[in-house]
């Protein structure tokens, strides 16, 4: 009986807690002119500090507190000042001098190009410090500073400089830094050149950023955002829908349909940066030229793989997989989104769903149907059966299987689906080439050049195992020219175009198979965010696009008119049943409370 | 000293202070065999997680250019480049100094990453528990004093109704009515974290930590209460026909008080051995619950792990749990042997 009172009693605490709770809604921020936004994330924060840092939602809250050398423009996504004011580039496209902004850190110090070269050279020079952003600085042969001139020499010509992902640090402020590696970068206020500052950082829970009245643009129009980890997305549905949190991205779709409904919730549905696609083992080898994994024979034929490509109804998929919130593919890896690099076919190279013409693609190419209405290989061999990689406990990717099943099974192709959590399938369809056919998809940035890269012969793994990022086992000599060629090419129409070729040959060599590009979605309270501005300015993202416009442009509603009437109903209604609830409760305790007594005094009759 | 001589002293001591001494033996060979079984955990669990398929340095690489020479010094930096036995002497040397290595993916201490997340946890799963075990106790005794009433039918159905729902089910579900509030229900719970962003200072944190601790608290117990109503139902039904009850009857004794004092503190044993089981695992968490309401404790760390691989901290957090079970264990036959003086005797 004691320990069910100790219960009572911590439920009567709880209930307490419900109840002042209830007195203090949201309990914002004391000062009630203080204009706060509360952007949600499914992500936890991993490291504050840059040189670790790999997740997304770190990427983005370090884009907004940090300047990088340039920033995509905000309306045509192409390199743009941001703390370089200028550039210019030697003939032989080797030498790049940058003159950076004469501007302040938050903390009132000048910012020369000597914290360019210290944040460049660190990384060259610092293994530890090469987890975040080691590729980017790869091709530097070196980086040296003369006061506000910074000059990066490279070892080969790099297009894509102006897309440099490393965000720019403050040398008198990191070169205390002993061990870089085991740096949690936790001191606050952090010393910041970009829009916000951070000022305090709970794991696993929010990061807190203030406006940095020093920033060279201009202070931003907020006086806070906040950063909120949500463990699941449904659970922060529920925070966007109760006012817990104003803005969550990177939406499901049907996380997205949720919203509907919601007078206080605009739903944001653009295109988005990423590409789905199917990835075809076509006869995977190794960096040096064997053969590697146990892909079907059949894959290594274009024409099967062709046959595929017209097999699928890609506009089936956008509707019945993606609830309509995607745009089919008539492309390739890169989506449409970046207008610039976005290839489309068109013509006779359009690949449109049609059966009759994929099986007879197959019939003339030998691929004879057996007597159980199976195809079998020219030489008899094997019959055409192949496996659908994809990951466990993913419900769209379960459901696409489904449909390309049913589809393979028109042509007397058998599809078997093959379930492996992420790490079994990074591995076999990205080093082992243990796969027929995978799914696959990539988020491209405004600078296409890594994308493109998964698809390089150097990319596959090693004779002796070792991964290099491939996303296909691709070795095309048409495609590595062209690579090249658009690496060299300083001319933006002129690298576009070999780009677009470059997709082109994807296409129709079909070793991917793009099938859709997912819209970017996400949800916001209006009553909470008076304006934002997507990047692209037209159509663009808000949460995960490329630099910090949408979250410094961020109006609030103003402050006496959000915490208004609404709030105000749901704290009253929230007084009345908590207090309501703790009355239960203490009633229910003081009832046991005196049946206890009452046992006692009997016991002394 | 030979056997005989010790076996003599022993029986001196015995005879001098019998119960003090028996037990001082019985704990130091528990303990013994304790610190055994810790010793194959250790062994075990390095080479269990180096079965797990997935290349932790793939892992990540995933979604981001890296070039072979990367990758191989991300290998030399984990020590993966070394042999099998070399690693597990590594891991062996560090384990028994208390140092659990590094962790792959936060590039931290893992014995920090734990620490950080272990307090939030322990109020989370140690709240969770006592109010599961005072309620299981509670209804369990009731209902097995008069099994077949109406109370005990009503009771145990409620339980093992909540029982064999899915806890992810049932919290989103509290989630939904009481977070963010259906019709008339106002939402009255946060949805997520144990503390608001803006967190309020002194006795109002507290307050604001104990909102945030309700809706997982009550999906925590509401699942598992049931196994402590079950095991004390049986226990109390046992005891219900004993000698001794008819005696106390006879004695002219209330029911109630028979139940309470006489019935209810034998069958407790039973019961004891699962709380202190329990305990053991307290710290493991509730994954699934700190995964719906975003608690910042262990389980969100253990996923994290899992996904990666991660091996120093799956191995870190897998030692931390054994450990705990196994010392927990240790202690219940302890208890046990001072609580009930059969267990003495036998």
């Amino acid at each position: 009986m004691g320990q069910a009172l100790a219960g009572l009693a911590a439920f009567g605490m709880l209930a307490a807690g419900g109840v002042v709770g209830g007195a203090l809604p949201a309990a914002q921020a004391a000062d009630p002119a203080t204009k706060v936004i509360r952007v949600g994330t499914t992500q936890a924060v991993d490291s504050m500090n840059p040189f670790l840092a790999v997740r997304l939602v770190t990427g983005s809250i370090h884009r907004w507190m940090y300047g990088f050398l340039t920033v995509p423009d905000s309306k045509t996504l192409q390199p743009s000042a941001d703390l370089a004011e200028s550039w210019t580039t030697s003939p032989d496209g080797l030498t790049w001098t940058f003159k950076i902004r004469a501007a302040k850190w938050s903390d009132g110090q000048p910012i020369t190009a000597a914290d360019a070269a210290w944040t460049f050279t660190k990384i060259m020079t610092d293994d530890g410090a090469k987890t975040g952003n080691g590729p980017a600085v790869e091709n530097f042969a070196s980086v040296t500073a003369n006061g506000q001139d910074l000059t990066i020499k490279l070892k080969t010509p790099q297009a894509s400089m102006l897309d440099n992902p490393v965000p720019i640090l403050p040398k008198h402020v990191w070169e205390k830094v002993g061990d870089i590696a085991k740096y949690e970068a936790d001191a606050y206020p952090a010393v910041t050149s970009g829009p916000y500052v951070a000022v305090e950082h709970k794991k696993d829970q929010y990061v807190k950023l203030q406006a940095n009245p020093n920033y060279w643009r201009g202070r931003p129009k907020i006086d806070e955002l906040q950063v909120i980890f949500y463990d699941n997305p449904a659970a922060a549905i529920v925070g966007l829908k109760k006012g817990d949190i104003d803005l969550i991205g990177r939406l499901s779709p049907p996380d997205f349909e949720a919203l509907k409904g919601d007078e206080n919730i605009v739903q944001w549905n653009t295109q988005g940066r990423r590409a789905t696609y199917l990835q075809i083992n076509h006869g995977a080898t190794t960096s040096d030229d064997k053969p590697i994994g146990d892909g079907h024979p059949a894959l290594k034929d274009q024409r099967v793989r062709q046959a595929l490509h017209y097999a699928i109804d890609k506009q089936k998929l956008v509707d019945e997989v993606q609830n309509g919130l995607a745009v089919p593919a008539d492309g390739s890896i890169v989506p449409p989104m970046y207008k610039d690099f976005f290839w489309q076919a068109d013509g006779d190279q359009k690949v449109s769903y049609d059966v009759a013409r994929a099986n007879k693609i197959l019939d003339d190419a030998g691929y004879k149907k057996g007597a159980d209405g199976i195809r079998i290989m020219p030489d008899g061999s094997r019959k055409l059966q192949f496996r659908f990689s994809i990951h466990t406990d993913t419900p769209i990717e379960d459901k696409l299987a489904e449909y390309l099943t049913g589809w393979l099974k028109e042509l007397g192709i058998t599809l078997t689906t093959k379930r492996l959590d992420s790490s079994k399938f990074t591995e076999e369809t990205g080093t082992t080439a243990l796969f027929d056919i995978a799914i696959s998809g990539w988020s491209v940035n405004p600078d296409p050049e890594e994308v493109l890269a998964t698809h390089l012969c150097s990319r596959r793994p090693t004779a002796s195992g070792e991964g290099g990022g491939t996303e296909s086992f691709y070795c095309d000599p048409q495609y590595e020219q062209l690579y090249l060629q658009q690496l060299k090419e300083l001319d933006r129409s002129k690298r576009a175009d070999l780009i677009k070729q470059m997709e082109q040959r994807l296409y129709t060599d079909a070793p991917v198979i793009a099938l859709y590009y997912p819209n970017d979605l996400e949800g916001y309270r209006k009553d909470r965010i008076a304006s934002i501005t997507p990047i692209p300015e037209e159509k663009g993202l808000l949460y995960g696009g490329s630099g910090y416009w949408p979250f410094y442009t961020i109006e609030a509603v103003s402050a006496d008119g959000a915490d208004g009437s609404a709030e105000d109903g749901g704290s009253n209604t929230g007084v009345i049943v908590g207090v309501a609830a703790g009355v239960v409760v203490l009633a229910a305790a003081g009832f046991f409370v005196a049946r206890r007594r009452k046992g006692v005094a009997d016991e002394r009759e | 000293m030979t056997v005989a001589q010790s076996a003599t002293k022993a029986i001196d001591a015995v005879e001098e202070r019998p119960a003090r001494h028996g037990l001082v033996r019985y704990a130091a060979a528990k303990a013994g065999g304790a610190l055994l079984s810790i010793a194959m955990v250790i062994v075990a669990t390095f080479f269990l997680f180096r079965l797990l398929p997935g290349d932790p340095v793939r892992a990540l690489a995933q979604g981001r250019n890296m070039t072979p020479e990367q990758l191989d010094l991300e290998r030399r930096r984990l020590g993966l480049d070394r042999s099998l036995p070399e690693q597990f002497v590594h891991f062996v040397n560090q384990t028994v100094q208390f140092d659990l290595g590094t962790s792959y993916e936060y590039k931290r201490p893992v014995l920090d990453l734990i620490g950080e997340r272990i307090g939030s946890t322990l109020l989370l799963t140690g709240t969770a528990l006592v109010m599961a075990v005072s309620l299981g106790i509670w209804q369990g005794a009731r209902a097995g004093w008069k099994p077949g009433s109406r109370f005990d039918r009503f009771s145990t159905a409620i339980s093992l109704v909540l029982w064999s729902v899915p806890t992810f089910w049932l919290g989103l579900l509290l989630l939904m009515v009481f977070a963010a509030g259906i019709g008339p229900i106002p939402g009255l719970f946060p949805t997520r974290g144990i503390e608001s962003v803006d967190a309020p200072d002194g006795f109002a944190y507290v307050l604001d930590v104990a909102k945030h601790m309700v809706l997982p608290c009550l999906t925590m117990v509401a699942v598992v209460y049931a196994q402590y109503l079950l095991v004390m139902r049986s226990s109390v039904l046992d005891e219900v026909g004993q000698d001794y009850v008819t005696t106390a009857r006879a004695k002219g004794l209330r029911d109630d008080e028979i139940r309470r004092k006489h019935a209810v503190p034998n069958a407790l044993l039973p019961t004891v051995t699962l709380v202190f089981m329990r305990i053991g695992f307290i710290v493991g968490g509730a994954v699934t619950v700190e995964a719906i309401f975003s608690w910042p404790g262990l389980g969100q760390l253990f996923y994290e792990a899992i996904r990666v691989p991660d091996f120093t901290l799956m191995q870190g957090t897998f030692l931390l749990i054994t450990v705990s079970v196994i010392l927990m264990n240790t202690l219940a036959d302890v208890v046990y042997h001072v609580l009930d003086p059969r267990v003495r005797s036998a």
